[in-house]
């Protein structure tokens, strides 16, 4: 009866947040000026990588420095699906979606049977090299890459809504329907499944866990949710080059799951709130500091790398793992 | 006939560098259990160094040398101000077992953008140390160059002073005692961190050795050694990631079949190979080619 009802509360709770939030969203959006906007559209495509990196790394176990390179083939998928298909915008996102999982469950078929070092190094080298492989083949548009237009807002929104309230919109409710989603999908069995297999695969695999199936799946949903933030993230810039999926965004997004604690879903919109806001704060500190050229294009990243390495060091298990220990000790 | 032989040769001068990268690799892993993915930052730090010392002296002998120290020192340092705290911190937790890779991925990134606020982001190019046109014999030129001889030459030299160190020396006893069981090392009066930060400087010096080696063919930029990281990851892989003689055999096989692909098939293949030889090996013998008789640790 507990569980029935703790369940349902927690539904219940989710079915009334959910659109709390994204009401709160549409006022603020209508508030605030355009690039206010275009950074809110930027945290929900962040929100959308990092829950990708929680649901695998924290939850499953798993590690993946490659999500930069899945986000690519999401949005290589959703522009080709344009460009040659010419797919209504939103069957585009279905068409990431899907692309990236396919590409992540091939990969996690392969990964479902490596372990830590194994698994970082095979996604480190699908970051390093798969964004340049779009050079070598004509149809993925080179080093100009190819034009993604989401087209214009429509007309009944009035004359005054903009093109960057528009992305907001979309990436916004995208988020939002993730987040949900994300939230049941850890609340049911295959989140307990993960958690399971993360804290001991031995002991989950007598518990009847099937271990490679449940590491595949997880590996599938994450890259999935990264093909959908990498075809938001083109959206923002109109474009789908190789230059957009640095290696760096792979850094960037494990960065922010990891300041987001990365166990924790609501945690992601503090990581995405400060990977957009490092390049604000490098920029107000280059304008206040001077420096040349050199020094402030390499800020973000010091700024992003220094975040990590204290983060990594500090609190490895994520900041929530150091409230809990002092919520503890003041018992 | 003539041009297979040539590609082998090409390959060999190519696996040789991986070898290294690889050896950097593994010595990390054997001591440290990780993959320390910020050392492609490090050989590209040591390899600045090496520049900066070239353009002053003209001189590619006195840079190799200053470049190597560098590397080792670089790898010393991070090892006692890094590795060290979060061995100490990250034993539990949901993510303790991948919070050090996350750590030297931090690194990798940190070096990075501190190289590129020194030297900034502009593809700079060292002199070559000898020609790069090939040997002539007769009326044929090989591709084969004195250069890539001495790319082979120097990681023989390497690989050989290495092996001497692991095996006829007390240093070497104790690196292998540390990375085999460390607490019995430990109880056998092995001081163990120490073995551990001189195991972090060999690995510096080694991928300093290959940044400074494989520049001169190339260009040098703040993340021109990355493709050059995965390699050795591979080579690594291949070689079981426990070995010395694994890494080095691993780079070879890994450098001539580039070689042959890219001579034979496509030009345009080289990182879908590498990928495809990555998955293969880990799929069908994750022990590696050479490691055989040890099973994997996580």
């Amino acid at each position: 009866m507990r569980n029935l009802f703790g369940h349902s509360s927690r539904r219940l709770k989710a079915a009334i947040a959910f659109p709390v939030i994204g009401v709160v969203l549409f006022i603020i959006s209508n508030r605030v000026d355009e690039l206010r906007v275009y950074q809110g559209a930027n945290v929900a495509v962040y929100v959308v990588a990092i829950i990708s990196i929680i649901l695998l790394t924290g939850y499953s176990g798993q590690i993946s420095l490659g999500h930069g390179a899945l986000m690519a083939v999401g949005a290589y998928a959703a522009v080709l699906s344009q460009v040659y298909w010419h797919l209504p915008i939103i069957l585009t996102f279905v068409v990431a979606v899907l692309a990236a999982a396919g590409f992540g469950a091939i990969l996690g078929t392969a990964a479902g049977r490596l372990t830590g070092p194994y698994l970082a190094g095979t996604t480190l080298a699908l970051a390093v090299g798969l964004p340049s492989l779009a050079n070598q083949f004509g149809f993925l548009g080179g080093e100009q890459g190819l034009n993604y237009d989401v087209g214009l807002p429509p007309t009944w929104l009035g004359a005054d809504f903009t093109q960057y309230k528009w992305f907001f919109w979309i990436s916004a409710l995208a988020a939002l329907m993730v987040t949900w989603l994300s939230f049941n999908l850890l609340g049911s069995h295959y989140g307990r499944n993960w958690r399971a297999l993360r804290s001991n695969p031995t002991a989950a695999a007598l518990m009847g866990i099937h271990v490679g199936r449940s590491k595949v799946l997880a590996f599938t949903v994450s890259s999935g949710l990264a093909g959908l933030s990498g075809a938001l993230l083109a959206m923002t810039i109109s474009l789908v080059t190789p230059s957009a999926f640095p290696t760096s965004l792979s850094f960037s997004i494990v960065t922010g799951a990891v300041l987001a604690g990365v166990t924790l879903l609501t945690g992601s919109i503090v990581g995405a709130v400060v990977l957009v806001a490092i390049p604000e704060i490098t920029g107000a500190l280059a304008t206040h500091l001077g420096g040349s050229e050199k020094v402030t294009s390499n800020l973000p990243g010091l700024l992003t790398s220094v975040l990590l390495i204290v983060a990594v060091l500090l609190f490895p298990n994520g900041p929530q793992a150091i409230m809990k220990r002092t919520r503890k000790s003041s018992h | 006939m003539g041009r297979l032989l040539n590609t082998i040769l090409i390959g060999v001068s190519g696996g040789s560098i991986y070898s290294l990268m690889a050896l950097a690799l593994v010595l990390v892993w054997r001591s440290t259990r990780v993959v320390n993915f910020a050392q492609a930052g490090q050989a590209i730090l040591s390899t600045y160094i090496g520049y900066v010392v070239i353009t002053h002296t003209n001189n590619y002998w006195i840079a190799f040398p200053v470049a190597l120290l560098a590397g080792a020192l670089a790898g010393a340092l991070i090892d006692i101000l890094m590795v060290r705290t979060l061995m100490k911190r990250a034993h539990s937790g949901p993510v303790a077992g991948i919070a050090p890779v996350i750590a030297t991925l931090g690194l990798l990134g940190l070096i990075r953008a501190v190289v590129g606020m020194i030297w900034g982001g502009d593809l700079r190019q060292f002199k070559l140390p000898v020609s790069n046109h090939g040997f002539t014999f007769g009326h044929n030129t090989i591709p084969f160059a004195p250069i890539n001889l001495l790319i082979v030459m120097t990681t023989v030299v390497v690989m050989l002073i290495f092996s001497l160190i692991f095996q006829r020396t007390n240093l070497g006893l104790s690196l292998r005692a540390s990375a085999y069981q460390p607490e019995i090392a430990r109880l056998a009066g092995i001081r163990v961190d120490l073995t551990r930060t001189i195991g972090w400087a060999f690995a510096g010096a080694a991928g300093a050795v290959a940044g400074m080696l494989v520049t001169p063919t190339n260009y040098l930029s703040p993340n021109s050694l990355d493709l050059l990281l995965v390699s050795g990851f591979v080579a690594a892989v291949i070689g079981g990631l426990e070995s010395l003689v694994g890494a080095a055999v691993g780079g070879l096989i890994l450098g001539i079949s580039l070689a042959l692909v890219l001579e034979y098939i496509s030009s345009s293949l080289a990182f879908p190979v590498a990928f495809v030889v990555l998955i293969a090996v880990l799929l069908f013998k994750p022990s590696g080619l050479i490691g055989a008789k040890r099973t994997r640790h996580a």
